[in-house]
């Protein structure tokens, strides 16, 4: 017996959004973090705030950290992105 | 609130206009389609039902509900949940057409903001979505509460949280490796749901505790860690026995997390008629369960965990954040002094949902 059988994949994707032109270097530019806030994210953004400092010559580091690390990102740090030049997010578990 | 037909108010004929939207496939016979459902990450790897189109037209039609209504966006990744998508999963965990409203109002409960649907499949944590049913619909769907309760006990339970996981699986890419991140998991991720057992309980149902009139159906979804089982049969005595439920509590703050969420209670029959006997209700076994389920942080040190008490053990952590946070359900056969502990999967990240079944039991009436 032959079977009809139905996709049950979500088959429209979500929407993306587009990526903001690439920096050409970040000498002299704000750099935002965005951390989940897990006890990981510590010592790994530390470590990056010196190096794109002392090795790339980043002006300012935004340290940013979420108060639900299981949710978007609250409104008033997303608020804040347009006033950086580059973003780094990332988990820490 | 969203509102879906209850299965009392099905008509049992054929909508005409029922446009799907899927993709179909063909398959040459019966094991063809498992290989192609499994072959493609369709599954939770056991057999499914194959999705026709008949079979799905039939969910929908018995809920009353277009295939393109939308029961939410998934709000982390951007993902649209439609009828369709659901009713095709919900055929192939082995749902009824009259299983599919349940269906629906869980996966819409589990779409609120307050359930963090995101977080709590994608966790490393690998809690499962826990399902109560309360009111008329249990019997309806055959769903008793009663032997075996958090097993399986019967067809309808079985497949409604069948229905959800694989939802997961196909529609929100919550495979194994991919969103679902879980180190462990657990069995409750091939189905968790069970139904309250009302009748042999003098108890307000689950639902009503949390705000549903007595005649409503309703599902209630909490993010869960496994059943923690226990038992006592050598007193009568509630607060004896609660002290037991209280203790594995407490075992759950020192060996998993400190941090306070919904808890539920499953209470079978032989240590509810103690309870009840001496004239508890479930408010009065929330209030006793909130004050005796706590530790202090220090106790993180008698587990390995001494790291991480730092200058604080002596700061208090109650499993509840109020007495409100405890679900207390009536389940499982008539002998034997077990109960168990559900915990939530990470305090109060993601919070339990109640939704009523066909019925909008909040919305404002129609005006003029």
């Amino acid at each position: 017996m032959a079977f009809q059988v139905l996709d049950p994949t979500n088959e429209s994707a979500p929407p993306l959004g587009q990526l903001a032109p690439r920096p050409g270097s970040l000498r002299g530019k704000t750099v935002g973090f965005i951390s989940n806030g897990k006890e990981g994210t510590k010592g790994y953004f530390a470590h990056l705030d010196r190096m794109l400092r002392q090795e790339f010559g980043v002006a300012n580091v935004v340290s940013r950290v979420k108060s639900n690390y299981s949710a978007p990102a609250d409104g008033y740090i997303v608020g804040e992105i347009v006033n950086w030049d580059a973003i780094v997010t990332g988990i820490g578990d | 609130m969203l509102g879906f037909a209850a299965t009392s108010r099905h008509h049992g004929k054929r909508t005409p206009n029922v446009q799907l939207a899927s993709r179909t496939y063909q398959a040459d016979d019966f094991p063809a389609v498992q290989e192609l459902y499994h072959s493609n990450g369709w599954t939770d790897g056991l057999p499914i039902v194959p999705p026709t189109r008949d079979a799905v037209e039939a969910c929908l039609e018995w809920a009353m509900t277009p295939p393109d209504q939308l029961l939410g966006i998934e709000p982390v990744r951007a993902q649209a949940v439609t009828a369709e998508k659901l009713a095709i999963n919900a055929v192939m965990a082995g749902c009824l057409p009259m299983h599919f409203p349940v269906v629906l109002t869980a996966f819409a409960a589990m779409l609120q903001p307050d359930f963090l649907l995101h977080g709590a499949t994608a966790s490393t944590g690998g809690c499962a979505i826990f399902v109560v049913l309360n009111g008329p619909i249990r019997h309806e769907l055959g769903a008793s509460g009663g032997f075996n309760a958090l097993g399986n006990s019967d067809r309808a339970t079985a497949v409604i949280g069948r229905a959800l996981r694989l939802a997961l699986i196909n529609i929100l890419e919550v495979r194994p490796g991919g969103i679902d991140r879980s180190t462990l998991g657990h069995p409750g991720k091939f189905t968790y749901c069970v139904a309250e057992d009302q009748d042999d309980s003098t108890w307000l149902s689950l639902a009503e505790q949390r705000g549903m009139p007595k005649e409503v159906s309703a599902v209630t979804v909490m993010a869960a860690g496994a059943p923690r089982q226990l038992m006592n049969e050598w007193t009568t005595e509630p607060e004896e026995i609660l002290e037991t439920f209280a203790a594995e509590m407490r075992a759950n703050l020192r060996h998993y997390s400190l941090h306070a969420g919904n808890y539920a209670l499953i209470i079978p029959r032989q240590l509810r008629d103690h309870i009840q006997a001496a004239g508890w209700s479930k408010t009065d076994i929330a209030a006793f369960i909130h004050e005796r389920a706590r530790i202090p942080r220090r106790e993180w040190a008698d587990v390995g965990k001494g790291a991480v008490v730092r200058d604080r053990g002596d700061s208090i952590y109650p499993a509840l954040g109020s007495a409100d946070d405890l679900l207390v359900v009536a389940a499982g056969g008539p002998a034997g002094g077990f109960g168990a502990v559900i915990p939530p999967w990470l305090g109060p990240k993601s919070k339990a949902v109640t939704m009523a079944i066909g019925a909008c039991v909040d919305c404002e009436p129609p005006k003029g």
